[in-house]
């Protein structure tokens, strides 16, 4: 499903991704893992497509597609969700009207007919409430006056709306308390544990791991992948280190 | 046409005022503006149609007539003062909604205008500019003790110029909420004096979104003559391609008007880096006891909110025009009346479609 070969990206002319090879098919769960600063947010902002981040070598495929040719807008209409490490604040908008434009941008890039206010709302509502995110919520602006829990499971109910193919998780755990760290696994699992479909979970800690169980464990360091196993890497991460683990 | 004597740039007051514009559009030769049929809105009350200044035959007079407005000395305000007309409301009075359409066909136009409310009246005015050349208002607002007015302003000229020159008084407890939209493809000032009374309330704002070579631009001063007033001036600017909008908003409070709760907050954007957006928020505060609160920005529109959007599948085009339409709505919605507010947000709209 996605194909990462030998990607180099930099930022303001500093690279940080320095060669990183990664290969999902549909069905898999992958987590990266890595310290502060090894570019595991910059490999889910260069696959989103975000200005700014400049790939120099390497290539990535999506479906077969050429990923890093498409617009940002494009790569999400082709199924690609990015769930950010710090989701943004956008003041004046309502998540309603956030979400059911991009819904409906969306689906019009399929040729599909946009759901109506009613539809939506029913849909939005019905998702919300799977991750314990009142009605009331939705109507406020996006993510404005969120608490930091509360923006991961916002992330995850727009997972859930826009029903995604591959999901980049970027730290959807960070910030979480011990029942929303459940709630949103089990979210990850109701919606993309499906034969069809992929994540890749960026994450510092192994215990979303335990809800979520990854085929694949990665440890980014520096720009590359050092290591991949399964969980029990991530077991001896959590244990010993990376310094450890990477050397 | 007589020979023009406008404002010079050289005084500080009109230091971005498009001079050469207005002596361009009222030089405009005339033209049909076509009808002003859908510049109605769906309200009841007094629907005034003047056509280059005169009123036309359609009109629907109730609560307004044609009057003599005393003069004002300001320099584009005084060319309009006398012949006009006067919304004179007793007291207690609870008028239906003005409307007052003012299209142009060329030239230049001046006239004048009186809204007097006596106390505890209640009235709601909307105006709306249209067609081509220079249209050249005066209007003297005059609140007694708890009267309130609503007065929503759109410039929706095709070419040419618009200018408005309001000399307002608010009387004690008095409330003045008026709210302007710049939206259409002529220059505009939008110029006002508001002198509030004991505890009045004044709002005085909007959004001027400018494209082309466009100018537009508000000079408001607002002064607090009388102890526990407050007062509003929310100001949105939008420049797209080589245009410019100006800001020049200003509260004064005298001595003794303490308590005084003034908050002024002049934000602008950027669409394009060859645009301009110029800002001057101005206090000049006299008591010690007041709470005057202000902020001025000019920026381009968040890339960070602009990607997150584009992200979740919304063409970076269409983010750029929800996030511009956030921002004009958060002056605009200050709007008391629905359907003034929501026909006012269709312009908006409507100037994003094309800008965007
Ligand atoms: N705009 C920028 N300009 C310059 N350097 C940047 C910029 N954004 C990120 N970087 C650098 O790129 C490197 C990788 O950052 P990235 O956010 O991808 O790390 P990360 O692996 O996600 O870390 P964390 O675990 O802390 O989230 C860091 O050294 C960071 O300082
Ligand atoms: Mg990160």
């Amino acid at each position: 499903m996605l194909q990462i070969d030998n990607l180099h990206a930099e930022i303001d002319g500093k690279p940080i991704l320095k060669g990183l090879t990664l290969s999902v098919s549909a069905g898999e769960v992958h987590a990266i893992m890595g310290p502060n600063g090894a570019g595991k947010s910059t490999l889910g902002y260069v696959l989103g497509g975000r200005p700014g981040y400049e790939v120099t070598d390497g290539s990535v495929t999506f479906d077969g597609r050429d990923l890093l040719g498409m617009e940002p807008h494009e790569r999400a209409a082709a199924g690609l969700f990015l769930g950010f490490q710090y989701p943004v604040e956008i003041p004046g908008v309502s998540n309603v009207q956030f979400l059911r434009e991009s819904l409906n941008a969306q689906r019009a890039s399929r040729d599909e007919k946009p759901l109506s206010g009613g539809e939506f709302l029913k849909l939005a509502r019905a998702e919300a409430a799977k991750l314990d995110i009142n009605a009331e919520m939705l109507k406020r602006p996006v993510n404005v006056g969120f608490s930091g829990g509360e923006k991961k499971r916002n992330e995850m109910v727009q997972m859930g709306i826009i029903d995604p193919k591959l999901a980049i998780l970027d730290e959807t755990d960070s910030g979480l308390d011990i029942d929303a760290l459940r709630i949103v696994g089990e979210g990850i699992n109701r919606v993309m544990r499906r034969p069809d479909k992929a994540v890749v979970l960026i994450t510092h800690y192994e215990r979303l791991l335990e809800y979520v169980a990854p085929d694949f464990v990665h440890v980014l360091v520096d720009g590359r992948v050092v290591r991949s196993g399964d969980i029990e890497l991530a077991r001896e991460l959590e244990r010993e280190g990376y310094g450890a683990v990477s050397a | 046409m007589t020979l023009l004597t406008l404002p010079s740039t050289r005084q500080e007051a009109f230091r971005w005022t498009d001079v050469d514009g207005i002596a361009a559009a009222a030089s405009l030769p005339r033209a049909d503006a076509g009808p002003a049929d859908a510049f109605w809105l769906d309200l009841p009350g007094d629907r005034l149609l003047f056509v280059d200044g005169e009123l036309h035959a359609s009109s629907r007079l109730g609560r307004a007539e044609l009057a003599e407005v005393a003069a004002s000395d300001h320099p584009l305000g005084s060319r309009a003062s006398g012949r006009g007309w006067r919304l004179a409301l007793s007291a207690d009075a609870v008028a239906d909604p003005v409307q007052v359409v003012h299209l142009s066909t060329g030239g230049d136009n001046h006239l004048a205008a009186e809204i007097l409310l006596a106390d505890d009246a209640v009235g709601t005015v909307v105006e709306t500019y249209a067609g081509r050349g220079w249209a050249n208002r005066f209007a003297r607002l005059t609140l007694g003790k708890a009267a309130r007015l609503q007065r929503a302003v759109r410039l929706l000229q095709d070419e040419g110029f618009a200018s408005t020159r309001d000399e307002a008084e608010l009387g004690t407890g008095a409330s003045l909420v008026q709210i302007a939209l710049g939206a259409g493809g002529a220059g505009s000032r939008i110029d006002a004096q508001v002198v509030a009374g004991e505890g009045a309330f004044a709002e005085f704002g909007g959004a001027l979104l400018t494209r082309g070579t466009q100018k537009q631009e508000c000079a408001v001063a607002v002064r607090h003559a009388e102890p526990n007033g407050q007062s509003r001036q929310y100001w949105r600017a939008v420049a797209a391609d080589q245009s410019a909008a100006s800001l020049a908003a200003r509260v004064e409070v005298a001595r003794h008007a303490q308590k005084t709760d003034g908050e002024q907050s002049l934000r602008g954007i950027l669409l394009k880096r060859t645009a301009t957006v110029n800002l001057k928020p101005e206090l000049e505060i006299f008591a010690d006891d007041v709470k005057c609160a202000h902020g001025a920005t000019v920026g381009e529109l968040d890339e960070r909110a602009l990607f997150y959007m584009q992200s979740r599948g919304v063409p970076r085009a269409r983010a750029q025009a929800i996030l511009t339409r956030a921002f004009v709505a958060d002056a605009i919605e200050r709007i008391g009346n629905e359907v003034v507010a929501d026909a006012f947000m269709a312009d908006a709209d409507a100037w994003l479609e094309r800008a965007l």
